[in-house]
């Protein structure tokens, strides 16, 4: 077992860093052995490189094509994959692109990145039932105070200081280019419905409310820490909003405050 | 201790399905003896797993794990294994394989199909890890032999009695790709026939064929050509000497159109449906 673990750490140093290979591994008299290590640094590197641009079609056509090749490039060269499942590769891109000196003209690169990775989350999350809302109606009121509700494995929240989800939907297909740079930031709501990813700009309070419902904080603490600071929100509307973008599967009673 | 080899697919030819043609499948049913899905792309739920439910109404599936790296000197990742068992309660596929391949070291994964030495250690090893994947998912598993494009001057056997001695210490099937093979022949100097010799028949369960692509004088198995003049030869030397089993046509780059899939699926049924008649 040690013989082979050494053997095969040799043999990856060699495909993921370009190192020369051991002696024990050999090719036919037809073609060389840095031959046959670059068709496997080729097939890494390209299996990485069609990870991220699966991931990230978005930047993509932001950064254009060459550039876009390169900074997947640089990217594969700090981060190399932990999972055998592609799907899981590129998580990192937006903070990488956070420092990427090539980038920095293109300030909302790294929290588009943020969102476009949201939305890959959601299309492979695992299924949930939506919540039954008549059950959750029945709960007694003196209880509401103490609900916890349960999130899809689909949502997520990306805050931003720009307008990543006009940006976002102006890349879709048949997007507008009607973007409000001088809007502000747009805090982003990814969510699955019937297998389609949804990216929602939500409002402030709403983003605050569901925010302190994700950390697993009770109706009642977020609700009150939320109309603290937004004193017009909207219990109601926005709990049923919610529901009819499936963020809910479920509800359980926390521990009374 | 196992279902055993004789397959659960239908000894009919079939074809690898990839995401461009979920939609016109689902749509048109087209006369498809079987599929083949990765199954690490349905580890998620979502669209691709309801896809591959829907299309599991229809056709039998078959399960071909990209990740497992059977090899790799890491335990395995209970986590992935976990996944593919989860899929396979839901799936119920007909038949669950994987390659004989490593992919892990320190952490550090390579999301590709690795060669490694065939010495004893090794064939130990594997065989532990076999024994573990077999129990969990409580099925047999076919294992795949590889393309390799370099090999190790510290093997002790052959690839082909690597395999051999798996599915007498574990009682996994052998899925015989037919073009791994050819690959390995042109690239390594593999000797064809004392491959084939090694393979226990009774443990082949599925066989896979597809295209190659050429780099500076070495064939890389890129499934994304048609199944070459040769590779059919080798497929017919295969089946008279091993027997019809399902058959699978993989392409995974420059994928065509469904028509153009299917017919070279047809290919090989003809020559299946042939060698059924020398072995009747």
């Amino acid at each position: 077992m040690n013989v082979l673990h050494d053997e095969l750490a040799d043999f990856s140093h060699a495909i993921i860093k370009g190192a020369p290979s051991s002696s024990g591994v050999v090719a036919p008299p037809h073609y060389s052995v840095t031959i046959g290590l670059e068709v496997y640094r080729n097939n890494y590197r390209g299996n990485l490189q069609d990870a991220l641009a699966g991931a990230y079609p978005v930047i993509e056509q932001l950064v254009g094509t060459d550039f876009w090749h390169m900074l997947a490039r640089d990217f594969i060269s700090l981060h190399g994959s932990c999972s055998a499942n592609l799907y899981d590769y590129g998580a990192e891109l937006g903070d990488f692109l956070e420092d990427y000196e090539a980038a920095r003209s293109l300030a909302y690169l790294p929290d588009v990145a943020r969102l476009e990775w949201a939305c890959h989350h959601a299309y492979f999350a695992t299924d949930a039932e939506p919540l039954d809302l008549a059950r959750l109606s029945q709960v007694a009121p003196a209880d509401h105070a103490n609900l916890l509700l349960h999130v899809h494995p689909a949502c997520r929240i990306v805050a931003s200081v720009f307008p990543i989800v006009a940006i976002w939907q102006a890349h879709q297909a048949g997007g507008s280019f009607d973007i409000d740079w001088a809007g502000g930031g747009e805090t982003a709501l990814v969510s699955r419905q019937n297998d389609a990813v949804n990216v929602h700009a939500l409002k402030a309070d709403a983003a605050h409310w569901l925010e302190a419902v994700i950390q697993g904080q009770s109706l009642g603490m977020a609700t009150a820490a939320t109309l603290k600071r937004f004193p017009l929100f909207d219990l109601q509307e926005t709990l049923l909003r919610f529901a009819a973008l499936n963020v809910w599967t479920d509800f359980s009673l926390g521990e009374t405050s | 201790m196992y279902p055993p080899a004789t397959s659960a697919l239908p000894c009919v030819a079939g074809i690898g399905l990839r995401a461009p043609h979920y939609r016109e499948v689902l749509d048109t049913l087209p006369d498809l003896g079987w599929v083949e899905a990765h199954s690490e792309n349905f580890f998620g739920g979502g669209a691709p797993l309801h896809t591959l439910l829907a299309v599991r109404q229809h056709y039998p599936v078959s399960l071909h794990g990209v990740g497992m790296g059977l090899a790799s000197p890491a335990p395995i990742n209970e986590g992935h294994l976990a996944a593919l068992k989860r899929l396979c309660d839901v799936v119920q596929p007909a038949r669950i394989s994987e390659h004989l391949c490593w992919n892990t070291v320190n952490g550090d994964v390579i999301n590709d199909l690795l060669p490694f030495p065939h010495t004893h250690a090794a064939l130990a090893h594997v065989a532990s890890r076999i024994d573990h994947v077999q129990a969990v998912l409580g099925r047999q598993l076919l294992v795949e032999n590889l393309s390799s494009y370099v090999s190790f001057t510290s093997s002790e056997m052959s690839e082909g009695e690597f395999l051999a001695e798996l599915v007498r210490r574990t009682g996994c099937g052998i899925l015989f790709d037919v073009e791994n093979l050819y690959v390995n022949v042109r690239n390594l100097g593999v000797d064809e026939d004392v491959f084939i010799r090694a393979i226990p028949a009774h443990a082949v369960g599925e066989y896979h064929l597809a295209g190659f692509s050429v780099r500076d004088g070495c064939l890389v198995d890129t499934h994304d050509h048609p199944v070459c003049d040769a590779v059919w030869t080798l497929y017919e030397k295969v089946l008279r000497h091993i027997g019809p089993r399902p058959t699978l046509i993989e392409w995974d780059g420059n994928i065509p159109a469904l028509p153009v899939l299917m017919a070279e699926a047809g290919k090989a049924q003809l020559r299946m449906e042939a060698c059924d008649e020398c072995f009747a």
